[in-house]
């Protein structure tokens, strides 16, 4: 749990202190450290504020949102075929998705499967026309589903494509009177299956639901920062991958995708699970540690925080973040972010350039684009105004205090490898600095939070960096892991090897996390 | 000084999660998928030993013809058998419907066996809810202490310690004089003592911790029991930290110690153990005991001194954090996040 304090400072809104704590941790215990501490540091501004007095905090006006462990959907469809485009927009709409197919399955261990309380929601989908390959088990898959809901009638039933004809010979096996919707969907074949995503997750519910407040929070912060702007959010119970950008004279119109799959460590955590883990990991531990560390993290994500239980940490992140990125192409294809922002509770024990070298590892898309870290978590909360120039209002004020600079990195592809491509001269506030650029290498140059440098790039051939080019100027922004410049491959090529592997990304990540013990 | 800081800032206490010994107000769960007969209706109180539900050790599926009868359509999850004395080839046959075979008028499919054990309460309770096809719920009447995970079957049986806190069970430790029993064993165990237990008809293992191998290696062997001819009795395993090596903690022990010798009920959904009878108050606890629950001092137990704000810790990491002295040492500053209260 996370509580941050915003006060009214001058007129406008600035942030004043953020903590966390582990869940079952009162917010008003949270809430009166942050109290203290204001009141200890600047008690003329705590006085101003009324917040001198311990527990004047209790009655202030609070924007809570939560994030929960995600309900279960099972998709069923007759064939493989079909059941993949349906699996694909359902898990990345904030359920967790149990696929259950009928072509060579046992129709016993399918109805016990849709029967398991644990379910929530079912949803059955067809080709529409069905296909020869699914029209001898279309009846059958009716008839179960429909089975089901007379067992449960309070589960919600989707249908999808061929089966959503209204008033057609599959709806009418559902009873109109039971407690549960009967929904007809969209096929996950139009619109690239968004528009039954976008239905799922309504049918999710949660008022207060915090991923959907980030996305919402991350369509606003574009406007406020007018940039393009992806952030992706790493949690307990799930993860969200949201990407805005802004257009003179519109609002900022978010795409979220919400992937219970992709959390730090998803319920359904299995052999691939931990060998994504261990393929990241930069300790020496073995495989039966690092699963039942794992364990202990999924029971308290708080606790064994400091130490390898950070690098643990951070590894199982960027495997999640990998699963992210891996379950929601569709964001691929949109425009490069200017500005990538890490949030949730993965990202917060590991210093902040370790965790500009984490998305870099793992957001492989040639470009220039600033990182940063929503630290105060305070980005979902401001998401649940739901009034958007109110929403504006306040995050305008606030935009130098919502994300911490992580610094910018430089991503080129296309290079040649074995020699030097060029030089780069960093033009910033201490002089020019000059770089040979050798592919395959990570270069870091020192540029401090609130710096700015102009790059100059002259190279022998062209190389991708959002547009093929051999020569190039831009200015960056500093942070605290400076100017990263990656010259590694896109996409980043790893050993086969564990241990191989697990040097390089040592030699890697300790330019960026020097406190690390050798 | 430190000591002196606490007394104004006893605040800083709910910074610390609180573990709770005796909770009350849990629902356990027992599956019952389709096939499975309920025994018990919503509302009813069992007592430990009253049968709860049978359970079909071989599942199949039938066909069968299912007219509608004065009670109106037949109903997925109903159960049915056939009109007696009528000549019939379904005449054997007695089930769960499942669902109609489409396009095939009034033939259903029926989920039927042959072999059938009834499955007892371990626990005595109120049944608060029964779905046929998927589960039935009940909360019990005694006092639950909750546990990292469980793996196996829910149980019942007389509560023994069998080694200290810090104990280590081995195979050759177990004897057929333990059946019947739930053996507190200590911090760990491995899969081999676990499979000899239920072998000497022990009933139940309580430990600190559960190696994720040895959790495998014992769910293996447990599927390859309950797929034997002949039903085995129920045994649970019940982890009360999770799977690192450490100690059961302290308030923990005198717990079990306090309930050595009664019955409990182990459950395994949640997992938990369950304390019935009289005396099931929970006992005073010191505000300011805490237990390291994780780190590099995990399992270790002390009095708290007072917070230690935020500091830095190995590899950089700044935490929020609280000075604790152990027996025999100096102050020692620990993560928030690593430290866990009893109440």
């Amino acid at each position: 749990m996370a509580v941050a304090l915003v006060g009214r400072v001058d007129a406008r809104w600035r942030l004043l202190g953020s903590t966390a704590g582990p869940v079952g941790v009162p917010e008003e215990a949270l809430l009166e450290r942050l109290r203290g501490r204001l009141a200890a540091a600047d008690p003329a501004l705590a006085s101003d504020l009324g917040l001198l007095d311990p527990d004047s905090a209790a009655g202030i006006p609070r924007l809570t949102c939560s994030t929960t462990s995600a309900p279960e959907l099972a998709v069923v469809a007759a064939t493989d075929r079909v059941l993949a485009p349906l699996v694909a927009a359902a898990s990345s709409a904030g359920w967790r998705v149990r696929p259950l197919v009928l072509d060579g399955s046992e129709i016993l261990g399918v109805a016990t499967s849709l029967a398991d309380p644990r379910v929530r929601a079912v949803l059955a989908g067809a080709s529409d026309p069905p296909g020869a390959d699914e029209r001898a088990l279309i009846g059958d898959l009716g008839a179960l589903v429909a089975a089901t809901t007379e067992r449960r009638p309070d589960l919600v039933a989707v249908l999808s494509g061929g089966l959503a004809e209204p008033g057609g010979p599959v709806e009418g096996l559902f009873r109109p009177d039971r407690s549960g919707p009967t929904v007809l969907a969209p096929s996950p074949t139009v619109g690239g299956g968004e528009p039954l995503r976008a239905l799922l997750d309504d049918l999710r519910g949660g008022a207060d639901d915090g991923r959907r407040a980030l996305a919402a929070a991350t369509g606003t912060l574009a406007d406020v920062l007018q940039r393009r702007i992806e952030v992706v959010e790493i949690g307990r119970s799930g993860a969200t991958r949201a990407a805005a950008a802004w257009t003179a004279g519109t609002v900022a119109v978010p795409r979220t995708a919400n992937v219970p799959e992709a959390a730090l460590l998803p319920r359904s955590f299995s052999d691939a699970h931990l060998d994504a883990v261990m393929g990241w990991l930069t300790v020496p531990l073995d495989r039966l540690r690092v699963r039942d560390r794992l364990r202990e993290l999924a029971l308290a994500p708080w606790g064994d925080a400091a130490g390898d239980g950070a690098q643990l940490r951070i590894a199982a992140a960027r495997a999640a973040l990998e699963r992210l990125v891996a379950a929601t192409p569709g964001f691929d294809a949109l425009p490069a972010p200017d500005l990538v922002i890490a949030s949730g509770g993965a990202w917060h024990v590991a210093p902040g350039p370790a965790v500009a070298l984490a998305l870099a590892d793992v957001l492989r898309r040639p470009g220039v684009r600033a990182a940063g870290l929503d630290h105060a978590r305070l980005l979902a909360p401001l998401g649940t105004i739901e009034d958007p120039e109110e929403r504006y209002a306040v995050m305008a004020d606030l935009r130098d205090d919502l994300v911490v600079p992580l610094g910018t990195v430089l991503m080129p592809a296309g290079m040649r490898a074995g020699r030097s491509m060029g030089r780069m001269v960093i033009n910033g506030d201490g002089g020019p600095v000059e770089l040979d650029l050798v592919p395959g290498g990570l270069e870091l140059v020192d540029l401090p939070p609130g710096e700015r440098a102009v790059v100059e790039l002259d190279l022998r051939d062209p190389v991708r960096l959002g547009l093929r080019t051999r020569h190039v100027a831009m200015e960056v922004a500093g942070g605290l892991g400076g100017l990263l410049v990656d010259l590694r491959d896109v996409p980043l090529p790893l050993p086969a090897r564990l241990e191989r592997r697990r040097e390089l990304l040592a030699s890697w990540q300790a330019a960026l996390w020097p406190e690390l013990e050798p | 000084m430190i000591r002196e800081g606490l007394a104004v800032a006893e605040s800083w206490f709910d910074g610390i999660p609180v573990r709770r010994l005796l909770e009350d107000g849990l629902e356990t769960r027992f599956p019952l998928p389709p096939g499975d007969r309920p025994l018990v209706d919503p509302g009813a109180a069992v007592l430990p030993g009253d049968p709860l539900l049978e359970h079909l050790r071989d599942r199949r599926i039938d066909e069968v013809t299912v007219h509608a009868g004065e009670a109106g359509r037949p109903i997925p999850g109903s159960r049915w058998a056939p009109t007696p004395g009528r000549r019939h080839r379904d005449h054997e046959i007695e089930g769960e419907l499942l669902a109609p075979l489409p396009g095939k008028g009034d033939r259903w499919r029926l989920v039927t066996g042959d072999h059938r054990v009834t499955l007892p309460s371990p626990v005595a309770g109120v049944v608060t809810e029964v779905r046929p096809g998927a589960e039935i719920r009940l909360r019990p009447d005694g006092r639950v202490l909750r546990a990292a995970f469980a793996a196996g079957s829910p149980a019942r049986g007389r509560l023994e310690l069998a080694t200290d806190p810090f104990g280590d069970l081995r195979p050759g430790g177990i004897d057929v004089g333990r059946a019947g029993s739930i053996l507190v064993v200590g911090s760990r165990i491995d899969a081999e003592a676990l499979t000899r237990a239920r072998a000497m008809g022990v009933r139940g293992i309580v430990v600190a911790s559960l190696p994720g191998k040895e959790l495998r290696d014992f769910q293996a062997s447990e599927r390859r029991q309950r797929a034997a001819l002949h039903a085995p009795p129920p045994f649970g395993v019940l982890a009360l930290e999770g799977a690192l090596r450490r100690s059961i903690p302290g308030p923990i022990m005198a717990l079990l110690e306090r309930f050595a010798g009664r019955d409990v009920a182990l459950l395994v959904d949640p997992p938990a153990l369950v304390f019935e009878g009289e005396d099931l108050a929970s006992a005073e606890m010191d505000p300011t005991w805490v237990r390291i629950r994780s780190g590099p001092n995990a399992g270790a137990e002390g009095r708290l001194l007072g917070p230690a704000g935020l500091r830095r810790f190995a590899a950089g990491v700044h935490l929020e954090a609280a000075f604790v002295e152990l027996e025999g040492e100096g102050p020692l500053a620990v993560p928030l996040g690593d430290l866990e209260r009893y109440g």
